[in-house]
C-alpha cells in the first residue's frame, strides 16, 4: 500500500527567487567576513605564512559553499515540496533530507496571512501562512506559491466553503 | 478607498512613534547627555554636539516605520471576515474571519482619550500575541467593528444592532489590559444563565463572555458525581510515591546553604569521629588489601543514609497530607470540580469542554502497588492569560477505577480498553544502533580521559543499552480509531496519552534519513495548549504508509469536526 502524498507543485519561480535570496545571503556574508578577515590578517603578526593561507583558504571554500547551496539548493527544496489543498484540508510535504507532510484541517484553520516580500513581488510569488490553534503548528507556512494562487487558496480555506459541522 | 475600508486614526503616528521610541529612551538619553558633555559648545538651537546625530538615527526610522504604518494599514470590513492590509515592502493580507474572533479588546489610556481614540487588538485564540492591533481607530470606528463583528458571528440581527447603538464600553487603563474570556457556543457557557441585559458590563468592558450564545439552550444545573476522593492513607501513599519530599530537602538545604547555618552543621558532622571522606578511603584501602575493613561506622553511615530517604518520604508523605488533604474530583454538569488543601483550600473547575489531552501516569512503584495518577491538559480561550496546564484531576487513583474515572471525564471516548498496537518489527534494531553508537562515544571519550582501565566501565553501559531499549521500544504502543488517537512509552514509569479527534488541531509525519533507509516515519499529532514536558502523541518507527495513511485519516476525521475551546 502506497499512500499518495500531495500533488501540487510550487511555482517554479521559487527556484529563481530562493537563489537570489541565497546569492544576496551568500554576499552579505562574504562582504563583512572579508573584511575580518582582512582585519585578523593585518593585525596578527605573529601568524606564520601557512596559518594566514589556511585561514584565506578556508574562507574562500565558505564563500564557494555558499555560493554552491545557494544556486543549487533551491532546486532541490522546490523538487521535493508538494502541497494539496482538499476537502479535509491543507497538506504540505517539504524536506529534502528531513522529509515531513502536515495536515490542516479546515475547521482548525483560525485565520491566514498572504504574505510578499520584495523579492517576491519581483517573481510575483507569495507566501500562505495559516493559522492554528495549535502548539508545534500553530503557524504554518507555505512559501514560494504564485501571489494568485496563495490568494485563492486563502479564499478556499475560508470557513464555510466546505465545512458545514462548525 | 472602497465603502468599508477603514484607516488608522492619523494620531496612530504619534502613537507609533512613542512606542518606539520608548525602546530608544535610555540610549538616546545617554548618547545625548553624553554627547552634550563631551562638546559643551552651544551651537545653536539644533545642534546638541554628536548627540543630536544619534538621536535623530534613532528617531527618523522608528518616525518613517510609523509612518509607513500609517500609510498602508487598511482594514476591509468583508462578508464573513475582517480583512487587514498592512506594509509597503513587506505585505501582508490577514483574513480574520468573524467566527473565529474570540477577543475585541479596547484600551484607552489618557492620551488615547484626550485625542477621541482607542488602541484595538483582535483575538482568535492560540497565540500569546493578540492576533491584530489596531492602534490607534477612532472611537466611531471601534463601534463599527463591533457591529461588524458581532453581525459577522451570525448573532441575531436585533441583538447586533442593539449593541452597536449601545454606548460602547472602552476599558479605561493605562497599562495592561485585561483580556477577556469569548467562548461562544462552548458547552459550558452555554450552561450558565445567559444575561443579555449585562452586556455592557457598568465597569464599561466589552463583555462577550455573558452575551446570550446563539445556541445557548439553557440546562438545569445537574447535580455533582463524586468521581474520587482521597482518604488519608491514599493520600499518605500518593505523598509517598511523589516524593515530593526530595524538592523540600532541595529547597531547605538551598536556604541552609544561604544562610551559612551549613558550615557549623559540616564541621559538627565532619569533624568528629564520622567523616565521610575517611571512611570512604578506609573502605578503599580494605578492598587494596590493606587495613581493616571499618564495619560499625560503615553501618553507621549506610543508616544515615537509610534514615534520610526514609526522612525525605515522610515529608512527602506530610506534604501531600497538607496540599492535597480532603481531595474530591467530581463532575457538576459539563465542568469538573477539584477541592483539595488543608490550610489552603483550592477549588479548581475545569470546564471538560477545555481538556485537550489526558495522561494516565504510571510509576514503577506505582504498578506494583496497583495504582496510576490521571492528569489532563486544558486550553483556554486566553490567549496569554496564566492556564492552568496539566491538570492533576487524579493524583492517586486504583488502575481498575481508571476506565470509568476516563469515561466520566470524557463521555464520548469509548469506554472499551484502548487496543494497542506495536511500533514497526524493526524498531528495536533502529533503536539500539543508536543507542550503542551513544555508548561507543561517551566510552571512546571516557578512554581518551581516563585511559584503558574506563573500557571497563562500557561493557555494563552497553548491556544496560540493550535491555532498556529492548523494553523502551516493546512498551510503545498506539492505537488511532474514528474517535480518539492514543500513543503509550515508558518502561519503568509509563505513560498513555489520548486525544480526541475534535481536539486535534494538525497532524505530520516526518522521516529522517535514516527513516527513510529503513522506509519508517514517525507520526506526530498536535493540539493545542501543550506544554513544553507534557507527554505527547509522538509515535516513532512506524512504517512509512502506515504513518501517512493514519495521517490523512486522523486528518480528514478532524476536519469533519468542530473545534471548541
Amino acid at each position: 500500500m502506497t499512500v499518495p502524498g500531495p500533488d501540487r507543485q510550487l511555482d517554479p519561480r521559487f527556484i529563481p527567487q530562493q537563489r537570489l535570496v541565497g546569492r544576496l545571503t551568500a554576499l552579505a556574508f562574504t562582504g563583512p567576513s572579508l573584511v575580518v578577515l582582512l582585519i585578523v590578517l593585518a593585525a596578527a603578526d605573529d601568524v606564520p605564512g601557512w596559518g594566514r593561507v589556511a585561514l584565506g583558504v578556508l574562507w574562500l571554500l565558505l564563500v564557494l559553499a555558499l555560493a554552491w547551496h545557494a544556486e543549487h539548493w533551491p532546486a532541490k527544496v522546490y523538487a521535493h515540496a508538494r502541497y494539496a489543498l482538499d476537502a479535509d484540508g491543507l497538506v504540505i510535504q517539504r524536506g529534502v533530507y528531513w522529509r515531513s507532510v502536515t495536515h490542516v484541517p479546515r475547521s482548525r484553520v483560525q485565520h491566514t496571512d498572504v504574505s510578499q516580500g520584495p523579492l517576491e513581488r519581483r517573481y510575483g510569488l507569495g507566501t500562505l501562512v495559516v493559522y492554528t490553534a495549535g502548539t508545534d503548528h500553530a503557524r504554518v507556512s507555505l512559501p514560494g506559491l504564485a501571489h494568485e494562487v496563495a490568494g485563492a487558496l486563502r479564499d478556499d480555506l475560508r470557513p464555510g466553503r466546505h465545512d458545514d459541522s462548525v | 478607498m472602497t465603502a468599508s475600508e477603514r484607516r488608522l486614526h492619523p494620531a496612530s503616528i504619534l502613537f507609533d512613534t512613542a512606542r518606539y521610541a520608548r525602546l530608544f529612551l535610555w540610549p538616546a538619553l545617554l548618547a545625548f547627555l553624553g554627547g552634550g558633555r563631551r562638546r559643551g559648545t552651544d551651537l545653536g538651537p539644533f545642534d546638541f554636539g554628536d548627540a543630536d546625530v544619534w538621536l535623530w538615527v534613532l528617531v527618523l526610522p522608528s518616525v518613517a516605520l510609523s509612518v509607513a504604518r500609517y500609510l498602508s494599514f487598511r482594514v476591509h470590513y468583508e462578508p464573513g471576515e475582517l480583512v487587514i492590509r498592512s506594509g509597503i515592502l513587506f505585505r501582508n493580507e490577514r483574513h480574520l474571519p468573524y467566527a473565529r474572533i474570540q477577543n475585541l479588546d479596547a484600551v484607552q489610556n489618557v492620551f488615547h482619550r484626550a485625542l477621541g481614540v482607542v488602541d484595538v487588538r483582535i483575538e482568535t485564540g492560540g497565540g500569546t500575541e493578540p492576533e491584530a492591533r489596531m492602534s490607534v481607530l477612532p472611537v466611531a470606528a471601534l463601534g463599527e467593528m463591533r457591529a461588524r463583528v458581532f453581525a459577522g458571528r451570525a448573532i441575531p440581527p436585533e441583538q447586533g444592532a442593539e449593541l452597536a447603538s449601545e454606548d460602547f464600553g472602552i476599558e479605561h487603563r493605562d497599562d495592561a489590559m485585561e483580556r477577556r474570556d469569548f467562548s461562544p457556543g462552548d458547552a459550558p457557557e452555554a450552561d450558565r444563565p445567559t444575561r443579555p441585559e449585562a452586556a455592557p458590563t457598568p465597569t464599561g468592558a466589552y463583555r462577550p463572555g455573558t452575551l446570550p450564545t446563539p445556541n445557548g439552550a439553557h440546562r438545569p444545573e445537574a447535580d455533582a458525581v463524586p468521581l474520587l476522593h482521597l482518604p488519608l492513607r491514599e493520600l499518605l501513599l500518593h505523598g509517598f510515591l511523589e516524593n515530593k519530599g526530595m524538592v523540600l530537602v532541595g529547597a531547605a538545604y538551598g536556604a541552609l546553604w544561604e544562610s551559612g547555618a551549613l558550615n557549623r552543621f559540616y564541621s559538627w558532622i565532619f569533624a568528629g569521629s564520622v567523616d565521610a571522606r575517611g571512611l570512604f578511603r578506609e573502605v578503599l584501602a580494605f578492598l587494596a588489601g590493606r587495613g581493616t575493613f571499618p564495619t560499625g561506622r560503615l553501618l553507621v553511615a549506610l543508616g544515615g543514609v537509610a534514615g534520610f530517604l526514609v526522612l525525605v518520604r515522610v515529608i512527602s508523605m506530610a506534604w501531600a497530607f497538607v496540599r492535597l488533604h480532603d481531595f474530591r474530583l467530581t463532575r457538576r454538569g459539563p465542568d469538573l470540580r477539584i477541592t483539595y488543601g488543608l490550610f489552603t483550600r483550592v477549588a479548581a473547575t475545569i470546564p471538560i469542554g477545555r481538556i485537550q489531552t489526558l495522561t494516565v501516569h504510571q510509576g514503577w512503584l506505582h504498578r506494583r502497588l496497583g495504582r496510576a495518577s490521571i492528569r489532563v491538559e486544558t486550553a483556554g480561550g486566553q490567549a496569554g492569560a496564566a492556564v492552568r496546564d496539566r491538570e492533576w484531576v487524579a493524583p492517586l487513583v486504583r488502575v481498575e477505577r481508571v476506565p470509568a474515572i476516563v469515561s466520566a471525564i470524557l463521555p464520548d471516548v469509548s469506554a472499551a480498553p484502548v487496543a494497542w498496537q506495536p511500533v514497526h518489527p524493526r524498531a528495536f534494531r533502529r533503536a539500539v544502533r543508536k543507542a550503542l553508537a551513544a555508548v561507543g562515544l561517551v566510552s571512546l571519550l571516557a578512554l581518551v580521559a581516563l585511559g584503558p582501565r574506563a573500557l571497563i566501565l562500557g561493557v555494563p553501559l552497553a548491556l544496560w543499552a540493550i535491555v532498556s531499549t529492548r523494553q523502551h521500544v516493546r512498551h510503545l504502543g498506539w492505537s488511532a480509531t474514528d474517535g480518539t488517537v492514543a500513543f503509550r512509552s515508558g518502561w519503568l514509569a509509563r505513560r498513555e496519552t489520548l486525544v480526541r479527534v475534535n481536539r486535534i488541531q494538525a497532524v505530520s509525519t516526518h522521516e529522517s534519513p535514516l527513516d527513510r533507509r529503513a522506509r519508517m516515519a514517525r507520526l506526530r499529532v498536535d493540539t493545542a495548549g501543550a506544554g513544553e514536558r507534557s507527554h505527547r502523541v509522538d509515535i516513532p518507527y512506524l512504517a512509512a504508509d502506515l504513518a501517512r495513511g493514519v495521517a490523512e485519516r486522523l486528518s480528514s476525521l478532524a476536519a469533519q469536526t468542530a473545534f471548541r475551546w
